[in-house]
């Protein structure tokens, strides 16, 4: 009890006892005049404590107790919450990690530009060594640049353990431009790069990973193929490299690069080889408008020379598409943001109608419960509660909501950003941490705080504008029935909405799926290799050609070939053309696609010849030149000609058209055919003499039934006894290759679907609920019509008469709008137009029969509803 | 209604509370004794509405509290008027002054 309190009751009953009472008596007199003692106690408290945060403690102890009466109105808002704050939540944690988020470690980040080439086709392209090193002599506004390019292959440290792993080969700065100081030992300098120096860094988890951070890693030796590198430092813990997605163990200098990739070095004078990621600094106080000014202005000229020297106008127009920019670089290199920010952005829309949606669940399932808390809110009205306090009530409740709600969905998040970005990765390595910030928790408490103030606020101004007279007279009022109505056509609104894109996206898979591609992609299996190291030209051709060999004898193989390029897997080659028989107009496409394949490569992809013959083992040795073209070829170049025993010229080498093989995809599903021409790897081999090895193939085989998987623990025990020095590396059905060519579209499709799902699942429960509740109220009207005559079948259509009617406002408010918003998304739509009339059709049926379907079960109530109970009860 | 009443009440204890402090620094027990005692007994205060009055009245900066030995040897908190008290109290001694002269103008002229 208080001191002062004590203090008082002590001295008055020291007066009764004065007055001749016992001492029992006398403090029992003392404490009924004083009245409650923790009554007035809590009074002072009050006068102390603001009385905003007297009523918060009190509104939210009571919205606690409320609460917890009605569990399944709990669950079911949490769970709704729950979905709709950890979908925003993880979205938003991967947009945050992908392009926001600075890189670690490294100082001053926000100076960081990335410079690079713009074209259509990409937003960030690689840069040239000639490029880099213009840029980096003549760009006045930086302080410093440097450009790497990843590498990777299996590494030895100290002659013991393969291990594949991912390296950088990284130009002199690129330490000193990042402003990094090293863990242990040194980092490479200007000096390591000058002239190629066997030396490298190792990362700071790679320090721990493989030595246990141990300082005898410095000195060690680090075997990457052939090239054995020393190791002089570790890299500051915490740097990721700059490129979040593909983090490094090693960096060794760029002037290496030849030693350990092979190749003859062509890379330092050829501004036409792009392979390059550049960044730079920017000077203290630049913008970063100002170094992009510059950078295009000083790369125009620089490419109008070279384009010059180009002869072919076609490729010249071609090479001229392109400009310098600087890009801000403080989150690293930009190519993952360049992938995924459509699709992000696109999930991010869909994601806030979701928690739109929740937000109406919720306002909706608190009018609810507001209108059949009338009675208590007109009892608290009349015993005096303003306006503003019965809001805050509301408010109170869905604060006490959305904390748990938020809660809920932040754990939910972090499941859902690890399958995201499982998906993203592609059955790629992408090392992405999506590891919750600051920004998370504060992007995580706006959404919770808009959510409830969205979903309270309705329902409670519905309160404060309420009459305390009808209530409490039992009168049952028309309430909220507006708002309601209007609550359940928002959802169904934006049910539709989703509904739309889901059945846009999955129409655009289903499609892409069903897309003729020229080729049987089931029942083959596809092998990458790997080697030690490089090989003569004989050498190489007979570990080649004993690997399909190898493969020809497994069991179950009906076929096997080896192809350059394999269709659908990204890559694509082309090549300027002069054919027999045609003459390019100037500025017509003189290019084709080009494959080099040996001989069964069309038995493997079940594509037809349908004209002349396949490559054979006897091309290999024959010094005419042979090569096969496809359907589009003949129709574009030799239109109305006999295409066999015609000539096409390519790189200087002359080669006769020996066979017609059907069109088939290439690059990508999405695309008609192209023009192709396929070249028989040998002889393409001794023509262009060079850099060709086995690992510049995929060997593929076709089985006859079965998974085609099978045969990749036996082709890995096969390798090396083919040669030591090889190894299978990444295989892969064909299938797989041309599914994981459909990421974005996959991707858009399943959580389209699933957040279409669950839009549809929320939006009939709240027709459900707002229906059910209007039937209970509309006891004894139901009980009235079923007494002067209505049959059950009249009061079901009664009550889904209402039903239809929301529902046609929702599909109809919901229509216009996916209408409206499915442009954004034309880009990951193939086959349908994103105003596509089947998918709204689609969409509007399956929201239509379910909200019907949700509708029933409280009609089917109504209907049994006994008219003598319904009359009495009121 | 009703809270105009109280508002009434609230303030005659308030200017109540300042006179009795006025005299001589006092604990909660004291005032409403003296309060009772200098009415002759007309006036009872409820301790219910005393110890808010006087929580208020400190908060306000009318009154300063502190706790000393009180007449029973025991500690007490005692009030003490403030400058700003001193002021509130002689601004409503004016203004009561000027209530009670007035009601009674009226008692006497009407009848």
């Amino acid at each position: 009890m208080d001191r002062e309190i004590a203090y008082h009751l002590d001295r008055r009953t020291q007066d009764y006892i004065a007055q001749g009472f016992d001492p029992v008596e006398a403090r029992r007199r003392a404490l009924v005049e004083f009245g409650g003692p923790t009554q007035i106690e809590e009074d002072l408290n009050d006068i102390h404590r603001p009385r905003w945060l007297a009523d918060l403690r009190q509104d939210l102890v009571y919205a606690a107790r409320t609460l917890r009466r009605s569990r399944g109105f709990l669950a079911s808002a949490v769970l709704t919450l729950a979905l709709g704050i950890g979908a925003n939540t993880a979205i938003f944690n991967l947009i945050d990690v992908v392009m926001l988020r600075p890189m670690a470690a490294v100082r001053a980040p926000g100076e960081m530009v990335q410079i690079a080439r713009v074209r259509e086709d990409c937003g960030s392209c690689a840069v040239s060594f000639p490029l880099f090193r213009y840029f980096h002599d003549r760009l006045s506004s930086i302080s410093g640049s440097f450009v790497e390019m990843p590498i990777r292959h299996e590494i030895t440290i100290d002659g013991v353990d393969d291990e594949d792993v991912h390296g950088a080969a990284v130009s002199g700065e690129y330490y000193s431009v990042l402003g990094l100081a090293p863990a242990a030992g040194r980092l490479l300098t200007p000096q390591d790069d000058a002239v190629p120096t066997p030396v490298a860094v190792i990362s700071y988890d790679y320090w721990r990973r493989r030595f246990g951070l141990a300082p005898s890693a410095i000195g060690a030796r680090l075997t990457y193929a052939t090239t054995t590198l020393t190791i002089v430092g570790v890299e500051p813990k915490g740097f990721e490299g700059t490129a979040r997605w593909r983090t490094h163990s090693f960096a060794a200098p760029l002037s290496m690069l030849n030693a350990l990739n092979g190749g003859n070095g062509e890379w330092r004078s050829d501004w036409s080889i792009n392979f390059l990621g550049m960044m730079a600094r920017l000077k203290p106080g630049v913008s970063l408008e100002r170094v992009n000014a510059e950078a295009t202005a000083l790369f125009e000229p620089w490419l109008h020379d070279r384009a010059a020297t180009i002869p072919a106008p076609f490729e010249r127009q071609q090479v001229l598409q392109q400009r310098a920019a600087a890009l801000s670089g403080a989150a690293g290199m930009n190519r993952l943001r360049d992938q995924f920010i459509k699709p992000l952005t696109i999930l991010m829309g869909m994601v806030a109608l979701v928690l739109l949606l929740a937000c109406a669940n919720l306002s909706g399932l608190m009018l609810a419960r507001a209108t059949a808390r009338q009675r208590e809110i007109s009892v608290r009205r009349a015993l005096g509660a303003g306006n503003g306090r019965l809001v805050r009530q509301f408010l109170a409740e869905s604060l006490l909501l959305a904390v748990c709600g938020a809660a809920a969905g932040f754990g939910a998040a972090q499941w859902f950003s690890r399958m995201l970005i499982t998906m993203m990765a592609n059955g790629d390595s992408l090392t992405l941490k999506a590891s919750p910030d600051w920004r998370i928790f504060a992007f995580t408490g706006a959404v919770s705080l808009t959510v409830c103030v969205l979903g309270g606020l309705a329902p409670g101004l519905g309160a404060a504008r309420a009459n305390v007279n009808p209530a409490l007279k039992e009168v049952r009022s028309g309430g909220h029935r507006h708002l309601g109505r209007l609550l359940v056509v928002a959802q169904l609104a934006i049910s539709m909405t989703l509904l739309v894109g889901a059945s846009l996206f999955i129409r655009s898979l289903v499609k892409l799926y069903t897309v003729d591609t020229g080729m049987q992609t089931g029942g083959v299996f596809l092998v990458d290799v790997l080697s030690k190291h490089h090989f003569p030209a004989t050498r190489s051709r007979e570990i080649q050609n004993s690997i399909l060999d190898r493969l020809r004898q497994m069991p179950g193989v009906v076929a096997a070939s080896a192809a350059n390029v394999v269709p659908l897997g990204g890559g694509e080659w082309d090549r300027e053309i002069a054919v027999e028989g045609h003459i390019f107009r100037p500025g017509e496409d003189d290019t084709t696609l080009i494959n080099a394949i040996a001989p069964g490569y069309f038995r493997v992809t079940g594509t037809p010849i349908l004209l002349g013959r396949d490559f054979a083992e006897r091309d290999e040795s024959s010094a005419n030149h042979v090569a096969i073209v496809n359907e589009s070829f003949v129709r574009e170049l030799l239109a109305g000609q006999a295409p066999l025993g015609k000539h096409v010229t390519c790189n200087n080498v002359t080669y006769e058209i020996v066979g017609v093989a059907g069109d088939t995809k290439y690059q990508d599903l999405r695309k008609g055919a192209a023009r192709e021409m396929y070249m028989e790897w040998v002889q393409q081999q001794s023509a262009e003499p060079g850099r060709w090895q086995p690992m510049g193939y995929t060997y593929m085989a076709r089985v006859s039934s079965g998974d085609p998987m099978r045969l990749a623990p036996l082709m890995e025990r096969a390798m090396p006894q083919i040669d030591r020095a090889m190894r299978g590396f990444h295989p892969q059905t064909f299938e797989d290759q041309v599914n994981q060519s459909t990421l974005n579209e996959r991707m858009m499709a399943t959580l389209g679907g699933f957040f279409g799902l669950l839009a549809l699942m929320v939006a009939c429960l709240g027709i459900f609920g707002i229906l059910a509740f209007q039937v209970s109220r509309r006891g004894s009207e139901i009980g009235v019509r079923m007494a002067v005559g209505a049959t059950r079948g009249d009061i079901v259509a009664l009550v889904l008469r209402e039903a239809a009617l929301l529902l046609a406002a929702g599909c109809l408010v919901g229509g216009f709008a996916a209408a409206g918003l499915s442009r954004f998304a034309a880009s990951f739509l193939f086959g349908v137009t994103p105003t596509d009339p089947w998918a709204f059709a689609i969409a509007g049926l399956a929201l239509t029969s379910s909200a019907l379907a949700a509708g029933y079960v409280p009609a089917r109530r109504a209907a049994r509803v006994d008219p003598m109970t319904a009359l009495r009860c009121d | 209604m009703a809270s105009e009443k109280s508002d009434l009440l609230q303030g005659t204890l308030d200017m109540l509370v300042l006179k009795i402090v006025a005299l001589e620094p006092a604990h909660g027990y004291g005032i409403a004794q003296r309060i009772q005692q200098i009415s002759r007994e007309v006036l009872q205060v409820q301790q219910g509405s005393l110890y808010p009055a006087l929580h208020r009245l400190e908060k306000r900066g009318w009154l300063k509290a502190g706790w000393r030995v009180s007449e029973t040897g025991r500690e007490a908190k005692f009030y003490t008027l403030t400058r700003a008290g001193r002021k509130q109290l002689d601004a409503e001694a004016a203004n009561w002054g000027r209530l009670a002269g007035a009601v009674a103008l009226i008692m006497r002229t009407v009848e």
